[in-house]
């Protein structure tokens, strides 16, 4: 377990991956390229093949995540950045990605309740829309699966930003303050990459809702967990 | 000595995360320690006792780089591959729903309150 040589070259290899998948997302730039998914379909192949379980990686993990609680808190310097947006458009940004986080963590918890799913993943399923630091500890608190909530927000993700802009055009919505909180609140940072092709104001509002969709859905969820009885 | 200054942005990083962790237990609030943190370093950089450049670089660094963060944690999946084989449908209905439900949601009101002007 406390093999240093292993510690390392599993870090070695988490970086090297990720780097390498980023290089290929910088260039190709596809919505279906995503640098989590394949970044870790790339190091699960390698355990596999090394037959090595999760439990052996564990530690490298714990290792490499000591930084991402500071990490997550920097996302105050990108809102703070935009205050200007969040004054003129206060309220119409608070109410829709308020209603949106709520309407997001409540259907995706009932239909996974209804269809008989264990409460561990229904837990897990809750925060998928929000960024994957949040959903992690919020999907933790509920006793759900950190791993799972994060397959599901890569999930959304990924349908919110091929599919997000589409949507949003079929049924007449063009106003860029609108696509770009939709984008934000539903898809996180994949939907805010969405947005930001789309435009500079696209790119700003949904950076701002993926941050505001984080701190409400951690403010809705116990109201929601007791909503589905699953206290 | 550019290092210096990155880490003492992280230090100050680190300390508001650690002043978010200690709050949420000392209040035994039921949200994440990480978002108390978002909001807290937000207060401060509003009330003006950080300032904006004392934590602006380490902090786009962290964020450029968060989804290497979530490789780690994604990496958990390998244990729960059977989930998705046992609950593959009403998974994927969960996910379309809960997505395109506050698609139209998010894109209506806004649309709506910024016609009234808010």
């Amino acid at each position: 377990m406390d093999n240093p040589l292993l510690l390392a070259s599993f870090i070695a290899l988490t970086v090297a991956t990720y780097l390498a998948c980023r290089r290929l997302y910088l260039t190709v730039n596809h919505p279906l390229l995503n640098v989590v998914a394949l970044s870790a379909g790339i190091i699960i192949a390698v355990l596999a093949a090394c037959d090595l379980p999760y439990t052996v990686y564990a530690p490298a993990r714990d290792v490499m995540t000591t930084l991402l609680g500071p990490a997550t808190v920097g996302l105050a310097v990108p809102l703070y950045r935009h205050r200007a947006l969040l004054r003129s458009h206060g309220l119409a940004i608070l109410a829709s990605v308020g209603l949106g986080a709520f309407l997001a963590m409540l259907s995706a918890g009932l239909i996974a309740s209804l269809g008989g799913l264990p409460r561990e993943v229904v837990v897990s399923i809750l925060p998928k829309g929000v960024s994957i630091p949040f959903a992690v500890e919020i999907s933790r608190i509920y006793e759900g699966i950190p791993a799972l909530s994060a397959a599901f927000v890569v999930a959304t993700g990924t349908l919110g930003s091929l599919l997000g802009g589409w949507l949003l055009s079929r049924v007449g919505i063009g106003h860029p303050v609108a696509r770009g909180l939709a984008l934000g609140t539903v898809s996180h940072a994949q939907g805010t990459a969405t947005a930001l092709m789309e435009g500079e104001q696209q790119g700003a509002m949904a950076g701002l809702a993926m941050i505001l969709a984080g701190i409400f859905t951690a403010g809705f969820a116990p109201l929601v967990v007791r909503l589905l009885g699953l206290l | 000595m550019r290092i210096l200054k990155y880490l003492g942005q992280l230090g100050i990083l680190w300390g508001v995360y650690l002043a978010g962790r200690w709050l949420t237990e000392a209040l035994a609030l039921p949200v994440p320690a990480n978002v108390v943190g978002v909001v807290l370093l937000f207060t401060l950089l509003c009330l003006g006792l950080v300032k904006l450049a004392s934590v602006a670089e380490t902090a786009d660094f962290l964020l450029r780089h968060l989804v290497f963060f979530f490789i780690p944690i994604a990496v958990g999946l390998m244990d729960w591959g059977g989930v998705f084989y046992q609950y593959g449908l009403v998974l994927l209905a969960a996910v379309v729903v809960s997505s395109v439900l506050p698609f139209f949601a998010v894109g209506f009101l806004t649309l709506f309150l910024h016609r009234r002007g808010a």
